[in-house]
This record gives structure tokens, sequence and C-alpha cells, in this order.
């Protein structure tokens, strides 16, 4: 068995923020702290827009770390722009000043997070990646570790020549940093009932990145767009960052409490790239970069109780986004400060222990509730709900939680209470005809679905047990007659194929974006974690 | 026994482009890996640890970097690692780097030849296959390719190599180098204790004075090829799609035309 005083759960920003914070200010007796990740490099799972607001760097970096950012750009021309149909759209005359990114750094937030890792490790920190980790370990109704996934399974689940057991790990204290819809969090939320409000209601991100001639485009040039293709019941938006003269980064965000079964947001995606105010910043491109993640963005009343006894959640896997801005790097990172800030005020020395019940996750609790992130999370808080009303109450709900610093509303606006899967409508066949046909040319900025999921670099080995569980077939049956089989739309890697009566499901195109596991109208889907190492290889999202 | 695994740090070529301008390797987002068909090797040396307890010692030559690949190693259960490096090495083409090693191999066994060396077949970067074999006669000591079984006892092997058209069964004397193919084994993974302990672990750095080199037949002195130029092969064309959809039997017309039009069958 493994022991440590820190376990933090997943090396992204919000766990390698926890490092650095405790071994930053841990003084003369640093705590022994390991991070494991299920990617096969640090930054493998890692995707985000990204213009980070770098508050997030402010006080947990030293000037001279900031100073070397792997920064692609910064902002110098911004605009929005509402898409009412392809070729009808609206630019906003003016920047709404709470959305202004200006001067802000365009990241790959997979290379920040390599050089985030970077940091943690030469302040001592321990991280291992290709290591799923698949279960905590409670006793006594405390959390007192993490085990490690098996590797070297066949496809029937019996051990290979190279199989390796599950491995223990026992900490004072896990942390829980395993970024949107996490596994190992959603189920202590079910199991601890730490829910917040209302349940989280997320968005499916998909992003390629582009490269286009040199001399055709301006780096730090960005675009932010909302609505079509999506209609004006979802929350559908769209980005277009020049990172570099040469390389542009799209991507198309949509909000999964959709109701229409027939939609296909990944034939959203593409519409949304053959627009005209859209295509032109990527004339004559070439897709060389593709991924796909889910984005928290039910905001501050789906924020859960983010800690139990031994345990304390942060980042995305809480629900740690500003739902305005859709910007969550930021508040993620100031949450594993406040985590390290509540583990070294609560542990003193080597031997010390985790104070007795949750005196812990509530002194995290609290220095959470006073970061500027949080602040700014309750600021907008029912804007979220109020899109789900329609578009328009959406941006007048904005405007004037800003302009009142969110006493207007005052009250919770309701709105995504269900759940997105519990949004679905019944599927109107006509409909699914003429989304079918409705498609777009291919070209080398408008890869087919399978030539983008090359480009994700995802790879997963196929004689293991499939991770994509199907809890009940007839279930499946009953959602082809009802829904049409959503699973073979939503899903932005083509994991799932009707064949007939069956279901076939080639898990090894996975992109780990759980969009299966929150959007499947039967709760059908148990998303359980294939061999550490596997899954998309990102190097530049 | 006493069993050594060159191993060798290589792009991910997977992943790797070619820049059309300047003809070379574009590293942006690619990553560094253990050359797949070393880890072959390291497992064979690994099951005859388990077997035979034999020590296992892995080598690398290349840049500080490459120290990761050696830390992989040692993860998954090699003993001592050694690291040969050194400015004076650059530009090595497959002669110089073969008697760098060699020198290397036989520092790190104090001053003797080990028991037996692996290689994979080839890395998949610059696919000589030339190292394993130059290794064999720097050393003096007899070389079997592409191992596909390797079993020892009593100081001699018994190996199954994999040829053309069927497999070989060598036996020999000990010492001996080998390069091992990729039906050999399935390679393991490293355990999470093994890397805890591997990340500690140290790593000796060889430079061109500790392996007692000749400076005449190291780097690019000792380097009596030169690469010239690289490029990518031409793209090949599309070739003939025959879509046989719906009436095999004509697709299989059109292929068989294909062919006696090639003068590569005739029609019967």
């Amino acid at each position: 068995m493994i022991e440590t005083d820190v376990l933090i759960v997943g090396a992204g920003p919000a766990g390698l923020a926890t490092a650095i914070a405790l071994l930053r200010n841990a003084g003369e007796k640093k705590p022994r702290v390991v991070v494991l990740d299920k990617g096969r490099s640090v930054g493998s799972h890692v995707l985000s827009g990204a213009i980070v607001d770098p508050s997030g760097f402010e006080g947990l970096l030293t000037p001279e770390e900031i100073e070397k950012l792997p920064c692609e750009a910064k902002v110098v021309k911004e605009s929005f722009r509402s898409l009412f149909t392809a070729k009808w759209d609206m630019k906003i005359p003016w920047v709404p000043p709470m959305m202004s990114s200006k001067g802000f750094p365009v990241v790959s937030l997979t290379k920040v997070t390599a050089y985030l890792a970077q940091i943690a490790s030469k302040l001592g920190a321990e991280i291992y990646t290709g290591f799923a980790v698949t279960q905590l370990v409670e006793e006594n109704g405390s959390v007192v570790g993490a085990r490690t996934g098996e590797k070297g399974l066949d496809k029937n689940g019996r051990k290979k020549s190279n199989y390796l057991p599950s491995e223990e790990v026992r900490a004072k204290v896990v942390v829980l940093a395993e970024g949107g819809c996490g596994i190992l969090t959603e189920r202590l939320i079910a199991e601890k009932g730490l829910q917040g409000t209302r349940p989280q209601t997320y968005a499916l991100g998909i992003k390629e990145l582009i490269e286009v001639p040199a001399g055709t485009q301006t780096a730090g040039e960005v675009m932010h767009t909302f609505g079509w293709p999506s209609d004006f019941n979802t929350y559908g938006g769209g980005f277009v960052y020049h990172v570099s003269e040469t390389q542009v980064m799209v991507g198309y965000a949509y909000g999964l409490d959709y109701k229409r079964a027939e939609i296909d947001p990944f034939r959203l995606f593409r519409r949304f790239k053959s627009a005209p105010n859209v295509h032109r910043h990527i004339k004559g491109g070439k897709t060389v970069a593709y991924g796909a993640k889910v984005i928290p963005e039910g905001g501050f009343y789906a924020v859960p109780k983010p800690h139990a006894p031994g345990v304390l959640i942060v980042g995305d896997g809480a629900g740690l986004l500003d739902s305005l801005r859709i910007k969550g790097v930021h508040i993620a990172m100031q949450s594993g400060r406040a985590a390290a800030e509540a583990i070294l005020a609560n542990f003193t020395g080597q031997d010390a222990r985790c104070p007795s019940g949750d005196a812990l996750g509530e002194d995290y609790f609290k220095r959470l509730q006073a970061t500027n992130g949080w602040k700014e999370m309750q600021r907008v808080r029912n804007v979220r709900a109020s899109f789900s009303f329609g578009m328009p109450w959406g941006v007048m709900a904005a405007g004037l939680a800003w302009m009142t610093f969110g006493k207007i509303p005052w009250f919770r606006v309701p709105g995504c209470d269900e759940g997105d899967a519990a949004a679905l409508e019944p599927l109107v066949r006509e409909r699914l005809a003429r989304e079918a046909a409705d498609d777009v040319e291919a070209s080398p900025m408008q890869p087919d679905r399978l030539t983008d999921v090359f480009m994700s670099g995802t790879i997963h080995e196929e004689d293991q047990p499939c991770h994509l569980k199907i809890k009940d077939p007839a279930a499946c049956a009953a959602c082809e007659k009802e829904f049409g089989s959503p699973c073979t739309r939503f899903c932005p890697a083509e994991v799932y194929l009707r064949e007939g009566d069956h279901l076939q499901i080639d898990f090894s195109n996975c992109l780990h974006c759980k969009t299966c596991r929150i959007k499947c109208p039967k709760g059908n889907i148990d998303w359980t974690f294939p061999q550490g190492g596997d899954g998309p290889r990102y190097t530049r999202m | 026994m006493r069993v050594v695994v060159c191993i060798k740090q290589v792009p991910d070529t997977t992943n790797v482009r070619i820049n059309p301008k300047t003809n070379t390797l574009m590293r942006e987002g690619v990553e560094s890996i253990v050359n797949p068909f070393d880890e072959y090797a390291l497992e064979e040396a690994l099951r005859l640890k388990d077997a035979h307890g034999a020590r296992v010692t892995v080598i690398s030559m290349g840049p500080p970097q490459a120290t990761a690949v050696l830390r992989e190693a040692l993860a998954r259960g090699a003993d001592d690692a050694f690291l040969v490096s050194s400015r004076a090495f650059g530009g090595a083409d497959t002669l110089a780097t073969s008697y760098t090693l060699s020198q290397a191999i036989k520092k790190a066994c104090g001053g003797k030849t080990p028991d037996l060396v692996l290689f994979g077949k080839q890395a998949i970067d610059g696919d000589t296959a030339q190292v394993g074999p130059g290794v064999s006669e720097f050393l003096d000591v007899p070389l079997v390719t592409y191992v596909k079984k390797l079993e020892v006892a009593d100081g001699r092997f018994t190996v199954e190599s994999l040829m053309d058209d069927g497999t070989a069964v060598i036996e020999g004397a000990l010492p001996a180098v080998m390069t091992v193919v990729k039906e050999a084994s399935t390679p393991r993974f490293a355990s999470l204790a093994g890397w805890m302990d591997a990340v500690k672990a140290p790593v000796t750095v060889l430079d061109e004075k500790a392996v007692e080199a000749n400076p005449l037949w190291i780097g690019l002195t000792g380097s009596p090829t030169k690469v010239v130029t690289i490029f990518p092969p031409p793209t090949k064309g599309g070739g003939e799609k025959v879509d046989a959809r719906g009436d095999a039997s004509a697709g299989a017309r059109a292929i068989s035309d294909f062919l006696a039009k090639k003068g590569l069958v005739k029609h019967g």
C-alpha cells in the first residue's frame, strides 16, 4: 500500500493549482503530494477554448512564471455576433464590458497544463500519468484513499499476461479534480447527497484547430457567437480564436438540455463553420486537431457541497464556472488554492491527522466562497436558467445581473431543474430525415466525424472490457422506439451505431467527454474507466 | 546473469508530419516515446529476471531528456540505468553509435561483456536495424536477429528467430547480442509503486571519458556516413476504386480485367 499526505485525482488546472499552492505555502515541512491522471501525459485529456482570465494565475505563480506561460497570443480584437441563420447575423456594436477579454491570453490549455505540471514537479509534487483512479476507499464514513484501475484485462475481463492489479493509495485527504462530470465525483455527490439546489447542466463543447494560409488572418483576433445553428430555445454559441497568423481554434458549445432528439451537435458544429462570417476566418484552412468535452454550465445553483469527510472537490468537477463568460479555468485554480490553504491550516506537521468530521471541508468551502471566482458566479447565478426560456430572456437576464451586481432578479429563476437527460422530447421522425439531409460538403476544414476522431489521437487497447456499459438492453430498445437512439447522434466520436436491433459500441473512439452518461434519456449508459493511459491524446487543444 | 537492454527515445512517428519546404520533421505537438520495439526487448529481459533472477541494466544514448525512457524502464522493473550523453557524441551515425554503445555496455558491467545484450529489432525513427548488429561486432559476440522466443539455461540460449518464410530455431552459447521482434510478447505495465521508486532511482550519466572512447571513433568524426538530404516520398495517386456494392461478380470481373491488362493474370 502506498501512503501519501495528499492525493489529488486529476492533473488539470484545478488539481495542479492545488499541488502548487500546497507546496509553495507549506513552509519547512512539505507534505507529500501525489497527483494521478488517467491521460497518457499531463494535458492529454485537457481541452478548453481558451481565452483564460489571468486572475487564476495571480498569487499562485510568480510574476516570472506568469511571464513564461505558453501563451499563443493576446486578444487584440474582439467581436460578438448573434447568428440568426447561416447568412443572417448581427454584429453586436459594442463588446459588453462584462464579456470583454481584451488583453487576455489565448492559450492551448493542454500546453498550459503541461507547464503547470513542470512548476508543480519542481516544487516537489509527484505526478503520475496513465493511472485512472477508479474508486475511493472509505473507512467509517470518511474517505481515506483511493484505488487505481487494473490494467491488462481482456475483453471478457480475464487477466492477460501483462495483467497489473489495482493499487491502493492511502491519503490524509483526497482532492477530486476530475473535471466536468468526473465519475468519482458524480458517484460521491450521489452517495453523500451533495447535490446543489439543482442538478448540474452541461454543454457539449466541440473544438478543432485549423491551419490557415499565412497572410490571411491576424493573430489575437477573436470572435464569439451565439445562436444559429442552435435554435432559439437552446443555449448554443461558438468561438473563433486566431492563436497565430496560421492557426485558428474554432469551437461550438451546445447546451445538453436541448429538447429535440434529432439534433446532432457535431453537425451543428459543421454548419457553424460554414456560416459566411465564420468561414471567412478559416478560408483555405485544414483541420489538424480535434476534441470534445463537456462544460458544467449550471453555475452557482448547481454547485454541489464540494466536500465530504476526507475529500474535497475542486474545479469543473464541482461545477465552478462563470456561466455567462463560459470561463472556469481561473475559478478552478482559485478553488485549488482555497483547498490547499484549508489543508495547510488544518494539518500541521507530518504526523498530522485529518481533523475529525468535516471541519476541513467546511473550512475549504468558506475559503472558496471568499474567492473572486465565487462572487462572479453569484453575480451571474440566474443567467443559465434564464436562457432555458429562450435566447432573448437569457440575454436580458445576463445584462440585468451584471448591471445590478446580481441583485436582480433577487430570486432563483427556475429552469434546468430536471437535469439534461429529462429535457429530451420524443423523436419526431420527419425532422430526423430533414436533419440528416441538411449537411455540409466535405473539405479539409470540414472533415467527417471519424477523420476528426483520428485527429484527436484517441486510442484505446481494443482487447479490454468495454468501458461504456449498457445497464439494460431492453431500455435501449425502448429508447430506439421513443427517441430514435439519440446516442448515435450526440456522441461527437461516433462511438454508438445502431445495427438493426443491436447497439454497436465502438468504445475505442471515445473522447471521454461523458455526453452519453449525461444525455442518455434512459440513464442507461454507465461510464466506467478504460485502462489508464487510454483516451484522447490532445497536444494542442 | 547480467542482461543489458539498449533503448532509444524516439518521436512518436504515428503523429509526425514533414514540413514540405524544409523537409524536416515538424516536432510541434509530437511526443517522445520509448522506441516500441525496445519495449519487447525489455520485456524479454524482465522475464529472465523473473525466471532466473537476472540483473537487468538499461542503457540509452541521447540527450538528457532521454532519461525519461530510462525511468520508464526502471518503473517496469529494470535494476539500473545509464544515460550515454555528451555533446561529443552528437551527429553519430550507426557505426559511431554502435562503438559508443559497446564501450558504454562494458563500462556499465564493470569492464566485462554481459551475458546478453538485447535490442529492439529497429528504431521507428531511423529504421536502420544496424545498431544491434554493430554492437555485436564491437563486443565480438554472436548475433541473433528477429528473436520472437528466448530461453536461457546453463549458459546457453535457445531462440526462435522470425524469418520471412518461417521460423529458425537457433541454439548457442552466451554471451550474445539479440534483436527482438514484437511477436515475442506483450510488454508489461509499470505499476504506480514501480514509478514511485523509479523517479527516485539514480541514472548514471556516461560521457566520452567515462566510456573511454577513442575520440576519432565517436560523434561526427567517427561517422563515415552522412545524411545528404531528407525528403518525403512522392505522394501516391489515389488508385482505382471498384465499387462492387450490389453486384459482386461485376466487381470481380473489373478487378480480373485490370490484372489481365497489367499482364499479371491470364483469363482462362
